[in-house]
């Protein structure tokens, strides 16, 4: 390597880094803005709603009244503390890059700068992925690897333009602190160290992910004691970072106490421990002889390690050390989430990661990344054993939720950056130079021959093609390089093409294709939340499944009962319960909570398969894990165990208020000549219960598509009158009645009218 | 001239003010099956004119009926006299007298024996059945002596009236004639009323036939009259008896079999004069006049309210009299604030007639709070009143600056400052003159 960057002057070196690390930055900002051109500059999604709602808020009123915000329009009437439940990192930089645009006269619009953030900070994780790989490896591969990062759909997915969420910026500070980390373990610094803590510090402000970080770092420092390569450098630099980084994560009020009290970040504090003792004793044992330190050792490592567990163990019991969290459980066992917690089972984000998407969002670096973790492995030191393990944890973590996937994404992006500067760094060598690699390779290759065979026979086969390839010369060479550049190609028409057609939605509005190739907009969403806050009352209450809380308040402005934020369980398991109750059992739900509208969203008409009735087993799952008497989940299956609408499908599930605020009066609507009338397109079948009427609400608004459904629940005094219906009636009418009156003729009927004498009659009319 | 002004424009107001409530509230339009009882029931309605009322006469089956004109009702209340109606004229039907009441239109409704199918339907509407055709509620133990011997016009004991001076004005009064039919009210509905019920001797059927079914009314489950406040206070009474309210009845000696004690006069025409004043809102109209909160020493109601807050909340409570709004005294109102269950339940003090107070500390739980007053009384009209109020927690500049129990880490962070200080003299002055001697 040496001797490549010695063919540059430095001065064009730099110029290339510059340029290259630019245009990863513009690139990377080009292909993320896919959405504001196709659509407009909007905020997507759900989440980015409230983020945009709490920047504004923050914005508008400054950082303190921010900090004690008492949001009363969500979780009614439980409210939120969305000081104290949020990280503010997010609203924090797009405030202060705001406040700066405005102290310089540039006045831009706060939804402009939300909507543009992720996209800009897309190239920050460009340039601290180039430096973290030019710590690991060298600059040409973190050249690769700032390319990769800039266009990789697995990181795109979440900071497209619009995108306003924590992974935007979380990942661009979880990777700088992964720089300082190596950086300062590198060097042993106190001044890279404490720098490390800050970048923490951002990032635990920015993103609950933070606790990776926290994870990872104690174990590189153990794996390294682990592996004897203990130095002061090390001790210096994670004792810094540790009691620095306690102290700033305990800054964020979120975060609070946790870094105290919860079993999350006791690694962490265990790391501490263990590298404070082994420091202790690698002191002692420069004084001490070697029995006495013998027994010394003996001695203390026994009561240390006796005292850390029981003090744990005791502690945990106390309840001083809270107990893992559900959503970390689940990190550990895939089933758990589905059996204990329908709530985090139930975000798609959630699930298992299949195959398919790691090609998806990786492409050709799945299969590359592999490489360079074996010449990580291969030339290991301190920082690439870090390196290593965040490879190998994140693919774990990767597997096990979707949406971990963002994690793996830069250290796959890395990996590869360092695979395929290796590989244009062999083929693209000059001819005299692999001697050099060769004696390497051969030293390293003889004692890991006998540890592992199949390795040692791979890696000679490989160094015997190298050998050919030098046997053949250039032609052989150029093939590869093209074939290498070739596959560089695709993966970027692949990433393009994603990014064009998986991660550029805003899914508040929808486009299909039609038959003539003319692209249609549906623009329901917005259309249901502009009605909702031009028609309805100020303060009126929505109800609705948490999904759209976000968004009914981010762009109806109404009070919501359950929102994204999911902090209560049991009140969502409220709202649930509503939905799949009868309508009269509901009534009386909807009533003790104030409903004034309830919002559904229901894609038979149009297909889309993401409605309510599609969501709706979670809602009853939730609802029943709270209310296990009155909601059974077996009672929404048919006998056979089916989830089915049409007219085989459970009497139960027909006759609940989710079925029927979705399908009232579909059953008279026939969509084509091809189907019959009350055929859902999304499920592809004819409902099976098409008649019936409303007696507690009534529809006051569906949109052109009828993808959202608003209905006005009835108060009270609507119910005026105690009615007797005709069938409970004791006293059945003498005969039918039929009216004598014409539109002429308006006169009613007296039966025994007396006979009046003439003459005595006052007025006739 | 600015003053003259205002004073005209407030005698204005007045006037218009003072005629909406004489005209606005008092049209009244009667139904009858025939002008005679415009007659027969004259102090009936001498009563009411006397009281104000503009009351428009109307046959049942006129063609020109109507309630409403442009949206609008016309009339404020509705009596029905015309037992025998099959059908109303002009725009009158089911549907368009519910549509009154659900508009907060009162209705006095009379049946008889005869009583036709639409004020059977008219009743189920308001939870109370007419029962069949020709039936009569008949007693043949109360019966009044000079009835003919079908034992139908019956001697209705005060007892049975309902214990709510509001609505038919002290039970203390002679006994009441009664002839029509029996009326069924469910009796789990709580907002049907049962006004007065028959002796448990009666029973309702059609005279002349002999009774082979159960009949759909026996003993106090017979009602005589019934009454509905709606949810939204229109009040509405069903008589089973036309004759009831009759000059007739009104007049009559009542006697009870005989042997028993012999009354000058029924007690009818109190009744009556009782209960039309209830159904026309006359007793028994409350309305909260105003509420208002704040902290405990301000004036102002806050944005918002901080949990652990002194709060003081007021209500005034009105009753309309004939002379207007006056204050309501009552002993048991109470106050609950709210979020989804009551966490605070009180009964309200009364500081001076007609205006409530409560002082109360607001629970150590945030959110979105109500204060809310809720008091139905029978006769009265439902008093709702809610107010919603958000309740927040501390804010970071709330909490208590320096806790006692922390003191010990106060001492120690400031020792470990000194320390650092003094320390730092020391690294800086001290020399390590011994070691170079030993190198030396």
């Amino acid at each position: 390597m040496k001797k490549s960057s010695s063919s540059f002057s430095g001065g064009w070196k730099s110029l290339i880094v510059f340029t290259v690390l630019l245009l990863a930055w513009l690139c990377g900002f080009a292909s993320r803005l896919f959405a504001v051109i196709r659509f407009e500059s909007i905020i997507h999604e759900f989440d980015p709603w409230f983020n945009y709602r709490a920047t504004a808020y923050m914005v508008e009123h400054g950082f303190y009244n921010f900090l004690n915000w008492f949001d009363e329009r969500a979780w009614y009437p439980l409210g939120r503390i969305v000081g104290g439940t949020v990280y503010p990192g997010l609203m924090i930089t797009s405030g202060s890059i705001h406040y700066v645009l405005h102290l310089l006269n540039i006045p831009i619009h706060i939804r402009d700068i939300c909507v543009f953030l992720a996209p800009i900070f897309s190239g920050l994780t460009a340039i601290s992925t180039y430096l973290l790989t030019k710590e690991l490896w060298n600059t040409g591969a973190g050249l690769f690897a700032a390319c990769f990062i800039a266009i990789v759909p697995g990181y795109i997915s979440r900071s497209v333009a619009g995108s306003y969420d924590n992974e935007g910026i979380a990942i661009f500070a979880l990777q700088f602190t992964y720089y300082l980390w190596v950086k300062s373990v590198k060097t042993g610094s106190v001044f890279w160290a404490s720098l490390t803590a800050l970048s923490y510090f951002y990032m635990v402000s920015a993103w609950g992910g933070y606790v990776f970080i926290i994870n990872l770092i104690p174990l590189h420092v153990c794996t390294l004691l682990l592996m004897g390569r203990y130095s002061n450098r090390l001790f210096t630099s994670y004792t810094v970072f540790c009691i620095l980084g306690l102290l700033f994560s305990m800054q964020i009020p979120f975060v609070g106490f946790q870094p105290i009290r919860t079993s999350e970040h006791m690694a962490a504090l265990g790391a501490f421990i263990l590298i404070l003792v082994i420091g202790g004793l690698k002191h002692m044992q420069s004084i001490l002889s070697k029995a006495e330190f013998k027994y010394f050792f003996i001695v203390t490592s026994l009561v240390a390690a006796g005292t850390v567990f029981f003090g744990v163990v005791v502690l945990t019991y106390a309840g001083v050390i809270a107990p893992w969290s559900g959503r970390f459980y689940s990190l550990w066992d895939t089933g758990y989430a589905k059996i204990h917690i329908p709530i985090i089972a139930s975000v798609s984000e959630h699930q298992p990661t299949t195959w398919f998407s790691f090609f998806f969002d990786l492409h050709i670096l799945v299969t590359t990344f592999p490489v360079g973790l074996w010449y990580c492995i291969k030339n290991v030191n301190d920082e690439r054993v870090f390196v290593v393990l965040y490879a190998l944890s994140a693919v774990y973590f990767a597997g096990v939720m979707v949406r971990l996937m963002l994690t793996l994404t830069p250290v796959v992006c890395i990996l590869s950056g360092i695979a395929f500067s290796r590989l244009l760094e062999i083929f693209l060598k000059d001819e005299e130079t692999p001697s050099n690699g060769d004696s390497d390779s051969e030293q390293e290759t003889s004692p890991s021959r006998t540890l592992y065979d199949k390795a040692g026979k791979l890696r000679k086969m490989k160094h015997e093609q190298i050998k050919e390839t030098e046997g053949l010369g250039a032609n052989v060479r150029s093939f590869i390089i093209v074939g290498v550049l070739a596959m560089l190609l695709m993966f970027a028409v692949h990433c393009t093409w994603v990014t064009s057609n998986a991660y550029s939605s805003p899914s508040i509005v929808l486009s299909t294709y039609s038959q003539d190739g003319s692209r249609q907009i549906l623009d329901d969403f917005r259309e249901a939340y502009y009605w909702l806050s031009q028609n309805t009352d100020s303060d009126a209450r929505v109800m609705s499944w948490w999904d759209y809380g976000y968004q009914i308040a981010g762009m109806a402005n109404r009070t919501t009962l359950v929102d994204n934020n999911t902090w209560n369980n049991s009140h969502i398991a409220l709202v649930g319960k509503a939905m799949s109750s009868t309508e009269p059992k509901a009534y009386e739900i909807m009533k003790s909570l104030d409903v004034d509208y309830v919002l559904v969203i229901f894609g038979g008409v149009i297909g889309y398969s993401g409605d309510d009735i599609n969501k709706f087993l979670w809602m009853v799952r939730i609802a029943e894990g709270e209310h296990p008497k009155d909601i059974r989940e077996s009672d929404y299956f048919t006998d056979k165990g089916e989830f089915r609408v049409d007219a085989e499908g459970s009497p139960v599930l027909l006759n609940c208020l989710m079925y029927k605020l979705s399908y009232y009066r579909f059953g008279e609507l026939q969509l084509d000549f091809r189907s019959p009338a009350g055929y859902d397109r999304t499920r592809n079948v004819v409902i099976g219960n098409k008649d019936f009427d409303l007696t507690y609400l009534e529809e006051a608004y569906t949109t052109e598509h009828w993808l959202v459904r608003v209905y006005r629940v009835k108060k009270e005094d609507e119910f005026n009158r105690p009615r007797i219906p005709v069938s409970k009636r004791k006293i059945r009418p003498s005969d039918v009645f039929i009216s004598k009156k014409t539109s002429r003729r308006k006169k009613g009927l007296i039966k025994n009218r007396p006979v009046v004498v003439k003459g005595k009659r006052p007025v006739k009319s | 001239m600015a003053g003259f002004r205002n004073a005209l424009f407030i005698i204005s107001t007045f006037v218009i003010t003072y005629i909406s409530c004489i005209h606005g509230e008092k049209e009244t339009l009667v139904l009858l099956d025939n002008l005679a009882i415009k007659e027969t029931h004259s102090i009936f309605f001498k009563s009411l004119k006397e009281r104000g009322y503009a009351l428009t006469f109307k046959l049942a089956d006129d063609p020109t009926l109507v309630l409403s004109k442009y949206g609008e009702f016309v009339y404020d209340h509705l009596i029905i006299f015309a037992p025998s109606v099959e059908e109303f004229g002009g725009a009158l039907s089911v549907d368009s007298i519910t549509e009154f009441i659900d508009g907060g239109g009162n209705v006095l409704v009379a049946g008889s024996s005869s009583a036709g199918d639409v004020l059977r339907e008219i009743a189920s509407e308001c939870g109370v059945e007419i029962d069949d055709e020709g039936a009569a509620v008949i007693d043949h133990l109360n019966y009044e002596i000079s009835d003919g011997g079908s034992h139908t016009l019956i001697v209705a004991d005060p007892e049975n009236l309902i214990d709510a001076p509001v609505i038919v004005g002290s039970r203390d009064v002679r006994p009441l004639l009664y002839q029509g039919t029996g009326l069924i009210a469910d009796p789990e509905n709580p907002l049907v009323l049962q006004v007065l019920t028959a002796s448990s001797t009666a029973y309702s059927h059609v005279p002349d036939q002999p009774i082979k079914q159960f009949p759909h009314a026996v003993g106090k489950k017979t009602l005589l009259i019934a009454a509905l406040q709606a949810r939204n206070n229109a009040r509405v009474v069903f008589c089973g008896s036309l004759y009831f309210f009759s000059d007739e009845a009104f007049s009559s000696p009542v006697q009870k079999q005989s042997g028993f004690k012999k009354y000058p006069l029924s007690g009818n025409q109190e009744v009556s004069i009782a209960l039309s004043k209830w159904v026309l809102k006359e007793n028994g109209v409350l309305r909260v006049k105003s509420v208002a909160h704040h902290k405990v020493g301000s004036t102002v109601p806050p944005p918002s309210y901080t949990i652990m807050d002194d709060v003081v909340y007021k209500l005034q409570l009105e009753r309309k009299t004939s002379d207007g709004w006056v204050p309501h005294d009552v002993d048991d109102l109470q106050m609950e604030f709210v979020r989804i269950d009551p966490f605070v339940r009180t009964t309200m003090k009364r500081q001076s007639p007609g205006s409530y107070q409560v002082v109360f500390k607001i629970p150590d739980v945030y959110g979105v709070y109500q204060f809310k007053v809720d008091y139905k009384r029978i006769g009265y009209t439902n008093i709702y009143s809610s107010t919603q109020v958000s309740v927040r927690p501390l804010e970071h500049t709330q909490y208590e600056r320096f806790i006692t129990s922390a003191y010990p880490y106060y001492a120690s962070s400031f020792s470990m400052m000194l320390g650092v200080f003094l320390f730092s003299f020391v690294f800086l002055h001290y020399r390590e003159e011994p070691v170079k001697t030993k190198h030396e």
